[in-house]
């Protein structure tokens, strides 16, 4: 046996050379696959994997060795799924809906607010032709940020860009703030647009502000949700880039 | 080798303890367990991980990512008081079960 492995092992090196950090990277996407894992399951899990192959290495087996073994130790990426679903079965759960609430406050505010600008852009223009023709490009446009912002996501674009997005939530008081901030700027911009319009008519009218500010009462909610709801791991410690 | 059920049960006070000790992360502590225990509770890896997130849960251990000497990240777990006071319940507990096995056993006791 040992005669033979030393004739085996120079050809294998050449054919094939194993790459621990492909191996791991491998072994993440795997894990990446499984619905009932937390990002910060993920991380965790990785950092034992690590520490096993190290320790394996220690004890002077190489590197594919040591990284069989490790991820035989911690076990099959299904089964751990679904022991670790066990302990807190809700705990996914909380983070998607965290995830889809974060996406309907951002859609509901932002989209208000760019409805009102343009509400109060057409209310300034009164020439008839020229108002289609700045309501559809307006409208068009509106429409094609966020189709555009999902491609580019989907393409891996803006990473760096997004993942700085991300690091304004990094805890409970930076994402209440940016929430409560975002509802106060729509509500400002709609009262504005409001206000732009009735001088333009000239009308005489301020209930539309207490009316404008009730209309705040729904989104104040979700970012009160959203702060509840914001997983532990951002919650603690910044997202890993 | 001990059986599932025991592994199960004696699992929270085993992690209470080593970290009553001081803080500890996963690796370290099934690496403390197989140690002490001379080979003979040997913990899956994966296994561990759901228990210290229950304690977590239930407020006995808390949590922190912590850069550690090698510059990695890991998740660092340490006892609450609620711990301390589990770990006292847990104590006296298993020590009447040890205690009523030694006298049918004959062997010493130890004090409670």
């Amino acid at each position: 046996m040992a005669g033979r492995s030393q004739h085996v092992e120079p050809i294998m090196e050449n054919q094939t050379r194993f790459n621990l950090n492909a191996a791991l990277e491998n072994w993440r996407q795997e894990l990446a696959g499984q619905l009932n894992l937390t990002s910060d399951d993920r991380r965790e899990l990785e950092t034992h994997l690590r520490d096993a192959v190290a320790g394996f290495q220690q004890r002077g087996l190489n590197d594919e060795e040591s990284f069989w073994l490790a991820r035989r130790r911690v076990g099959q990426p299904q089964q751990l799924a679904e022991e670790f679903a066990k302990a807190d079965p809700a705990k996914v759960w909380r983070e998607r809906v965290f995830w889809m609430w974060l996406a309907v406050f951002l859609s509901s505010t932002l989209g208000s607010m760019a409805g009102y600008i343009v509400f109060a852009l057409m209310s300034v223009n009164t020439n008839s032709t020229a108002r289609v023709v700045t309501q559809t490009t307006l409208y068009l446009l509106a429409s094609l940020i966020p189709i555009i912002i999902a491609v580019s996501l989907a393409k891996g674009k803006w990473v760096a860009f997004f993942s700085k997005l991300t690091q304004l939530v990094e805890n409970r008081r930076h994402l209440a703030m940016a929430a409560f901030l975002c509802v106060a700027l729509s509500s400002f911009i709609r009262i504005a647009a409001m206000a732009i319009f009735y001088s333009r008519h000239n009308i005489h009218n301020n209930s539309f502000i207490l009316q404008e500010l009730a209309s705040t009462i729904y989104p104040l909610i979700i970012a009160l949700l959203l702060v509840w709801l914001i997983p532990s791991q951002i919650r603690r410690t910044p997202k890993r880039v | 080798m001990l059986a599932k059920d025991l592994v199960a049960a004696s699992s929270k006070p085993l992690v209470l303890s080593i970290l009553a000790g001081g803080e500890s992360y996963g690796y370290e502590i099934i690496q403390k367990v197989r140690e002490l225990s001379g080979g003979h509770i040997e913990w899956s890896d994966g296994m561990l991980y759901p228990v210290l997130h229950r304690l977590e849960r239930d407020g006995l251990i808390d949590s922190e990512w912590k850069e550690a000497d090698t510059g990695r990240e890991r998740k660092y777990y340490f006892l609450s008081s609620d711990g301390r006071k589990a770990l006292k319940t847990e104590r006296q507990q298993w020590l009447a079960v040890h205690n009523t096995l030694s006298r049918l056993w004959k062997i010493k006791p130890v004090s409670i």
